[in-house]
Parts: C-alpha cells; structure tokens; sequence
C-alpha cells in the first residue's frame, strides 16, 4: 500500500477539514448552552450529572434542560472524529481505493467494539 | 472549572501539548474528581482540540490521511484494550503512571530548552498558531514524503501502546505516536505532528465510548471544562506568538514537576 499523498487526495482533504470543524463547532455550540443553562439553573458542576440516557435527551432539549444539551454535544464530539472517517470511507469507494476502504471499515468496527466492551465489562 | 479549562487549553496550545497533561491534575487534584472520571472528562476535551486543530492541518494539507488512517486502526484497538484495563486497575496505579508520565514531558521539556529549540515539542494535540500557515504554504511539505513503510510493522506496535497509554490516561498519545512516526517511519516532524493530530480523534474516541458506556464521563464536569479548553486553545493558538514560549516552558515545567510530585503523593496514599 503505498501511503504517500498523491494528487488523487487533495480535493478529499478540504472537505474532511470541514466536517471536522463543522462537527466540533455545533458540538461545543450545543455543550456552551447546556454549560450557560447549567450555571443559569445555579447547578454546581461538581453536583454530579444524571447518567447518560439517549432516549432521554429530546425530552430533556424540548424541556431545557442543561443534561439535553450537554449529553447532545459530548456525543457529537466523540462522533465528529468517526463522522471524518464515514467521509474519507465514500471519498476512497469514489475512487475505487479498496484498500482504504476497507482500511476505514475496520476502524469503524473497532470503534465500534468500544461501545461492546464497555458493555460487557459493565 | 470553566477558567481551568480556558488555562490548560491555553498552555497547551501556546506550548504544543494537549490539554489532557493538565485536565486530569487539574480536576482530580483540584476540584477532588476520581482520577477515572478526570481521564474521561479529558478524552472529550482531547477530542475537541484534535478535531478543531486537525481540520486546520488537513485544509493546508500537512496530515497524511492515508498513514494516519492505517496507524488509526492501531492506536484505535489499543484505546479499547487501554479502556477495558483502566477500569480494573487500581486508581493509586494510574495516579503512578501519571506522575511518571508528567516527569518525564518535563524532563523532554528541560532538554528542549537546553537546545534552545525554536519549535515547541510535538509531544501530543497540537493548534497550530495563526503564522504557520503561510510557511506552510498551500502544498505543506508533501514532496518530502517517502517513508519507511517496510518498518509499519513496528510503528503498529508503538501505535497500539499510544492508544493504551491515551485511554488509561486520558491524554491524545501524541508523546508517543510523533516519535514513531518520525524515527520509525522516517515521516518529516510537521508531517508527523499534524497526522497525529489526526490520529488522537479517532484513538480517544474510541477510548470515550468506553468510558462513555460505563458511566466514566460527568456531562456536568465535562461540559464547562470542554468549553474552556475550546476558548482557551483557540486563544492560545491566537495570542501565542506574543508571549515569549522559552519562560512559559520554565514555569510550565515547574507546574509539572510540582504536579508530578502531588500524583506520587496520592499514588502513595499521602495525598
């Protein structure tokens, strides 16, 4: 595999460098209203949040509450950086770069293993 | 919480280092948080930094994507392995390691001071200031990449203890994957700083959903302290080339000695 930058690459690049900031910006936007709505309500942050509990976050945005939004943008950062990888994977099958695709598919999968492990260690 | 976050990512930017070295004393020694739940806490401020700072390298094209994304899959299973054993191991242990970790970043600080380096240690997440870009200039160096790559085999192996060390101490794992990348691969220093960049994302990622899973991250602590270090990072990466780096390292390195010597005191019990 050769794992030089060739020209192929550099209309990919850019495009990953904005969904990079994209994703990090409307995360730390969502976690900068749940911190404002935190100190808003006088929670101390050291008080101890609520466990994370996805289905409970639409309710708890449509309600204003700090945990809706905090959980909301913590989960976005920890996505942003595999949402890069989802786009250098359909940058790579454009080009026809199996190798690199599948290379991206087992980073996704051992991402994703995190999650089963931290549920089978639970 | 909020101004300790907006000092760390500010010393971390200005000095080259990612807020995790200072987050995790920071919020154990400080605010008396578990060290476990400071280590998930920093993985997402790390995440943060990585991903603002990695956009920057990929738009000028300094990241390797394609090695990056090969040594990704390695540091990425070391993270979960890293992730799995942090949770077993005893919280005076990592408080160990972590002193041993903070000793030894000073002691690499002080030799590069000695030399009077001009560049800032590409020791883990680093925002690149405002005035690289034009040196960089619109190509970066690709040109210089011709690397090693009969020698992936032993930078796999240094990636996967990146990732573990990343998710056992909740930091980006740049100390380690830099100095792969440069002396085993033969990839140019900047080239290798801004792929690891790249690189701590998806390793501290793939930590976090562990900790994330297994109730190690507070929303409550996380959130304020993500924000300062994204302000502090940002103002670091602005105000940096006004401040003279060689004192800051100075003071930087007595901080970490001092809190060095606090982490032993606790991985011994006496704190």
């Amino acid at each position: 595999m050769d794992l030089r930058v060739d020209r192929s690459t550099t209309d990919l690049e850019p495009a990953l460098a904005r969904l990079l900031q994209a994703g990090t910006y409307v995360s730390i936007a969502l976690v900068g209203i749940g911190t404002l709505l935190l100190l808003a309500a006088g929670i101390s942050p050291l008080a101890g949040g609520p466990p994370l509990d996805v289905g409970e976050i639409p309710a708890d945005i449509a309600a204003g509450r700090p945990e809706g939004f905090l959980w909301l943008g913590i989960l976005g950062i920890c996505a942003t950086p595999s949402l890069r990888l989802v786009g250098a994977l359909i940058g790579f099958w454009r080009r026809g770069e199996q190798r690199m695709v599948a290379v991206a598919l087992l980073i996704l999968v051992v991402v994703a293993a995190g999650v089963v492990v931290g549920l089978l260690a639970g | 919480m909020l101004a300790g976050g907006v000092a760390a990512g500010a010393f971390g930017s200005i000095l080259g280092l990612g807020g995790g070295l200072l987050i995790v004393p920071l919020l154990t020694l400080g605010f008396g948080l578990p060290l476990r739940e400071a280590v998930g806490c920093s993985l997402v401020c790390v995440i943060v930094t990585s991903s603002a700072s990695a956009g920057v390298y990929l738009q000028r094209r300094q990241a390797n994507l394609r090695l990056g994304m090969v040594l990704e899959l390695f540091t990425a299973a070391g993270a979960i392995v890293g992730g799995a054993i942090a949770f077993l191991i005893d919280e005076r242990v990592l408080a160990g390691l972590f002193a041993v970790l903070l000793v030894y970043v000073a002691v690499t600080m002080l030799g590069g001071l000695r030399q009077q380096a001009p560049a800032a240690p590409a020791t883990d997440v680093e925002t690149p200031p405002p005035s690289d870009t034009a040196a960089a200039g619109p190509g970066g160096d690709r040109e210089d990449r011709g690397y090693a790559t009969e020698r992936l085999p032993l930078a796999a192996l240094g990636s996967v203890g990146a990732g573990v060390a990343s998710a056992l101490l909740g930091i980006g794992g740049g100390l380690i994957k830099v100095p792969v990348m440069h002396l085993v691969l033969g990839v140019p220093l900047r080239v290798a700083t801004a792929t690891s960049n790249l690189m701590i994302g998806i390793t501290a990622s793939a930590s976090a959903a562990v900790y994330l899973v297994r109730g190690g991250i507070d929303a409550y602590v996380t959130g304020p302290t993500a924000i300062g270090v994204f302000v502090g990072a940002t103002l670091g990466s602005r105000l940096g080339h006004r401040i003279s780096v060689r004192s800051l390292r100075v003071l930087f390195v007595a901080v970490l000695l001092y809190t060095a010597v606090e982490m032993a005191r606790k991985a011994l019990g006496l704190g």
